[in-house]
């Protein structure tokens, strides 16, 4: 999607800068080729493109229409589709997005089933049950279902890998940026119960996804991957200065638990040279030891991870400061002399001003702004609270470490410290996708009043939509133009209060009704939502497909159930053509299923009843003719009668139905006809002979002497009748 | 709460990131070994494939043995002890031998196939083959053909043309000689070879005044009770029709049928199946009750509904399952094709 530049963004309108409303990069003009398989033999005539569904093209391409008889079995032209562009993400395929579209549609339509049932308690006046969980609990347990959905590297880091050389617990899933991104908002905007330690939330944060907030620049996460690979190259690890680096590295950023794993890995714990390096042994170990007890102010803290855990701030003071004295004691203590071994000394001070919260040295160990931020939250700052002042640390840690080209984490993450809910807004949506930001938009008004009225305000700029049904709008479109996801956007747009239902049915309407299963699924969602115009309007569409490709059937059944006679009638007519033709006899056993469906009396058919008596009659009279059965000539008299009392019996079948009573006329064992129904019979006769004289008049494929034969025998059945009744 | 000590029934979702048009059980070549066949249609790639998958007891997971790529997407799959049949949306029909495909050493392709303008014009809508039948497959189409097709070389012949005037939707075996097949407005047609030409009996299908038609979508019959047919459809209907009491359908599940209890789901029902693993509730086994039968539903619902008794649901799921199958060799095992791109194995205690 096209978006307007940062720079001119503040001028705006279509006078600035130079004269376009959007500007185009001109690397976009990059021109692409898709190549069409269409399998076609050459000269192709014509071909015709046209939008398909999302970004892709119908195109049709058609043959010369082939005059030679030889290559007939060759089809003449052929519809392929093209897709434009590829995955919008390269981080996430497009199966892993439906997967994600698949899973949310349940907790999204609690969450707002929820909110409308509590918005009814509300207007209601009535005060909710003290049963009933907090507005933030329920966006709680919504946040927890989208958000395992996305993935889930925890599972993966709490196991440390026993193998002694591997100091960085390999993840079994990579992270990704998009769950990242979910767990930050849902941090700072639902999550209350963490909002008293959310600087330790955000020390486990970057340890799961520290890997992610650079693209370019080395983090402490690509140094320790790339030390762990070289490992066990390494004689004597502590020689190596990368080594000791690494390890102020992690300590800053409080990956303790691979502190001292990688503290342990140090040669003095050898047994073949612990006798001659006992005191460096014991600075290595009593740091060690000091790093695993250090006091953390958070509730509980994960298996596999250490520190000690406070809840109340006056126990963490206490034990912070009798931890720091215990590092300021061992940081002047005398054994420092007697280690022999250079960079241990060094590399251990190092630490030790680490803990001690050594500005300089923190901002030396560690690489990116974000680990200099978290370091400053565990060493020099942890009672940090309130978004002020960790806004200001952050702008702070920024400055030291200033990279020109923000990760979409980062600037998320500045937006949210910064309190500028528009900013956040449109980094959700520019970093991550129309899903992130229809979903996360419930985060971001859980808590926070100023949001709710930014993204419930409605708009003039936006047709007097709000920013939330927007943002749902533009998601339900995406979730329309893909063939398997488009049954979900019915669920997003009916929560749009304005333009929702109207694109709904526009979207109902444009799914294709070839197949009978998807547009029963079509109707099932019209029957759902009440829309019964609609759903009409596409058996009629699907009844006309099916006539157009020859399946009768189906289009009579379509077209009854759409309850449209004007369509029946128009068909009807077309299908006597082919019943004038192939009706007699034996054939009729093929229009057998045609006239259960249209039913009998009384059922919409639209002038097709006519068959359906058409058929009865003629069973009638084979009954009559094979077994001389007076009863069932009876029977044939009266469907003849009703058949030509009945005004939509067509005018074009008039004569051979009389031309099928000659036999009925003719009855050996008298008359069967009295006298008031030849009458009738002669009077449309009489009517059939001057309509004949019409140019539109059909003539039926009867023998030419049918027509005298027939009023021959009328008349001849008139006497007897007359004679009989006297 | 779960009692423990007593098994419940277990529900695995595998996701697939592809649409599964239609799932089977194969029949097991040995007792450790459980695998399905399953049409998938690729919608990224838009191509479909007929895959074979062995399914592991313990994790529950799905391991690809062989693929087969049809000319086009799967519209209707059955399986017998010695085949499976597959037919296609462009109008042919394939058949392969339920052992070799489950055999990864031999190469899983069509053993017959049958297809031309002769045959079948655009979908099949339903196939059918019978276990210790005449070995011939049933075709029907929505262009009103039913034909046979043998099974040892691909032969087929004509039983009926309809000119497109009616559409069949779905055909199952009652006997050697004798079929069932449904269309639109409810309607059911019993054929018999022996007496050729037409059905020899219809079925109407005006199942209530005032009722909406609708369209079948699966029939099943029971080798036990080849005299009834069962039959699901469209509003969440499910009946049966006994060919010694034609005009009177037993309505089984159903909208605006007032003597039921209230019925599990008012959508479309795309599969119906005879339900072993349920016992019927009357001990005493009388013939003129309906066996149990198993259904899914558009509207997400797997559910057993034995007559006279209030439906049980066995699954109820956000989206529409499509199509199940219950195992014949373990029919505790349900395995059921959801909308969105998973398939789900129940497995019942």
């Amino acid at each position: 999607m096209p978006g307007l530049a940062p720079g001119d963004s503040a001028g705006g309108g279509p006078d600035s800068v130079n004269g376009t409303l959007v500007p185009y990069s001109s690397d976009s003009h990059v021109s692409a080729i898709y190549p069409l398989r269409h399998g076609l033999n050459p000269p192709i005539s014509r071909v015709s493109v046209s939008w398909g569904r999302g970004n892709s093209l119908r195109v049709s391409v058609f043959r010369q229409p082939d005059s030679d008889p030889k290559s007939d079995g060759e089809v003449g032209g052929k519809v392929v589709e093209v897709t434009l562009g590829k995955s919008r993400d390269g981080e996430i395929s497009d199966a892993q997005w439906r997967k994600i579209a698949y899973g949310s549609v349940s907790p999204f339509a609690l969450l707002q089933s929820r909110k409308n049932s509590t918005a009814s308690l509300s207007r209601m006046q009535l005060s909710p049950s003290p049963y009933h969980l907090e507005w933030w609990e329920y966006v709680m347990e919504y946040s927890k279902d989208i958000g395992s959905l996305l993935g889930d590297p925890k599972t993966a880091l709490a196991t440390l890998i026993e193998d002694p050389n591997e100091v960085f617990p390999k993840k079994v899933e990579e992270p990704s940026s998009l769950k990242a991104a979910w767990e930050l908002m849902e941090m700072f905007y639902v999550d209350k119960l963490s909002q008293a330690w959310l600087p330790e939330r955000l020390v486990d944060w970057l340890a799961d996804y520290n890997s992610l907030i650079s693209i370019d620049l080395p983090t402490v996460h690509s140094k320790l991957v790339e030390f762990q690979n070289q490992i066990v190259t390494l004689q004597v690890i502590e020689d190596d200065p990368r080594y000791w680096d690494l390890i102020s590295s992690a300590l800053a950023v409080g990956w303790l638990e691979i502190v001292v794993k990688l503290l342990r890995l140090h040669g003095s714990y050898r047994l073949d040279q612990l006798g001659r390096r006992e005191t460096e042994n014991g600075l290595v170990e009593a740091v060690a030891v000091l790093i695993s007890k250090m006091p953390r102010m958070r509730p509980a803290i994960d298996a596999g991870k250490i520190g000690e855990c406070f809840k109340a701030k006056p126990d963490f003071v206490k034990a912070w400061e009798r931890w720091r004295a215990q590092i300021t004691k061992l940081d002047s203590s005398a054994f420092w002399i007697q280690c022999d071994h250079r960079q241990t000394r060094e590399g251990l001070k190092n630490m030790l001003q680490i803990m001690l919260g050594n500005v300089d040295v923190l901002c030396s160990s560690t690489c990116h702004w974000m680990e200099l931020y978290i370091s400053h939250f565990l060493y020099i700052r942890p009672f940090t609270a309130g978004l002020e002042s960790m806004y200001s640390l952050a702008q702070k840690c920024f400055r030291l470490k200033h990279t020109s080209n923000p990760h979409k984490l980062m600037r998320l993450m500045i937006g949210i410290l910064g309190e500028n809910n528009e900013v956040v807004l449109a980094e959700c949506s520019r970093g991550f996708g129309t899903w992130m930001v229809a979903h996360a938009i419930e985060l971001l008004t859980a808590g926070s009043n100023e949001a709710d009225i930014l993204v419930h305000e409605e708009r003039e700029d936006l047709g007097g939509i709000s920013l939330e049904e927007l943002h749902r709008l533009v998601y339900a479109q995406l979730l329309s133009s893909h063939l398997l996801t488009w049954q979900i956007a019915p669920i997003y747009l009916t929560s749009c209060m304005r333009q929702g239902m109207g694109l709904l049915e526009i979207l109902l309407l444009k799914q294709p009704v070839q197949e009978n299963q998807m547009l029963l699924k079509n109707l099932e969602i019209c029957r759902l939502y009440e829309l019964d115009g609609i759903s009409s309007h596409l058996m009629e569409i699907s009844g006309m497909y099916h006539w157009k490709h020859g399946r009768k059937g189906c289009a009579v059944f379509w077209l009854q159930q759409a309850h449209d006679e004007v369509r029946l009638s128009g068909i009807a007519s077309q299908l006597f053509d082919s019943v004038g033709k192939s009706i007699s006899g034996e054939s009729f056993k093929q229009w057998e299923g045609l006239i259960e469906l249209l039913g009998s009396e009384g059922q919409l058919a639209g002038g097709l009843d006519f068959l359906h008596k058409y058929r009865d009659f003629k069973k009638c009279l084979q009954h009559a003719e094979s077994r001389k059965d007076a009863d069932a000539a009876r029977q044939a008299v009266e469907s003849l009668m009703s058949l030509m009392r009945n005004a939509s019996t067509p005018q074009r079948f008039w004569l051979p139905i009389l031309y099928d009573a000659v036999k009925l006329l003719s009855w050996d064992e008298g008359p069967l006809i009295n006298v008031g129904q030849t009458n009738l019979l002669l009077n449309k006769l009489q009517e059939l002979s001057v309509a004949r004289l019409r140019p539109d008049f059909v003539e039926a494929e009867l023998p030419t002497q049918a027509l005298n034969h027939v009023r021959y025998s009328l008349a001849t059945n008139l006497g007897r009748a007359i004679l009989g009744e006297l | 709460m779960a009692v423990i000590g007593i098994p419940q029934t277990q529900i695995h979702r595998l996701s697939q990131s592809k649409y599964v048009d239609s799932i089977r059980w194969l029949p097991s070549v040995s007792p450790l070994q459980q695998s399905a066949i399953v049409a998938f249609f690729d919608t990224d790639a838009d191509s479909p494939s007929l895959e074979v998958h062995s399914l592991d007891q313990e994790s529950k997971t799905l391991d690809l043995i062989s693929s087969w790529v049809p000319p086009s997407r799967i519209s209707s799959l059955k399986c017998t002890q010695a085949f499976a049949v597959a037919s296609t949306i462009s109008g042919s029909l394939h058949v392969f031998s339920a052992t070799e495909a489950q055999d990864p050493s031999s190469a899983f392709r069509s053993v017959v196939a049958a297809d031309g303008k002769g045959f079948h014009v655009g979908r099949i809508a339903g196939v059918d083959l019978m276990d210790g039948g005449s070995n011939e497959c049933v075709s029907v189409g929505e262009d009103g053909r039913v034909n046979l097709v043998r099974v040892l070389d691909g032969s087929y012949r004509k039983v009926f043309d309809g000119n497109g005037l009616v559409s069949y939707t779905a055909v199952k075996w009652a006997s050697p000689t004798e079929f069932v097949t449904g269309g639109c407005g409810f309607g059911l047609q019993w054929w018999d070879l022996r007496r050729p030409g037409s059905a020899v009996a219809q079925f109407k299908g005006n199942l209530e005044k005032g009722r909406t038609s609708g369209i079948i979508h699966s029939i099943d019959v029971h080798p036990s009770r080849k005299h009834t047919c069962l039959a699901g459809g469209s509003a969440g209907t499910v009946f049966a029709w006994d060919l010694r009491y034609q005009h009177q359908p037993i309505i089984l599940s159903g909208t605006s049928n007032d003597t039921a209890a209230q019925p599990l789901s008012e959508s479309e029902v795309w599969e119906v199946q005879y339900d072993s693993y349920t016992k019927s509730s009357m001990n005493n086994f009388s013939s003129s009750k309906l066996l149990p039968a198993m259904f899914c539903s558009e509207d997400g619902i797997l559910g057993v509904i034995d007559q006279g008794e209030e439906p049980t649901e066995l699954l109820a799921e956000p989206c529409a399952i499509n199509s199940f199958d219950i195992d014949r060799q373990n029919p505790s095992e349900v395995i059921c094709s959801l909308e969105w791109e998973s398939i789900a194995i129940v497995s019942r205690p």
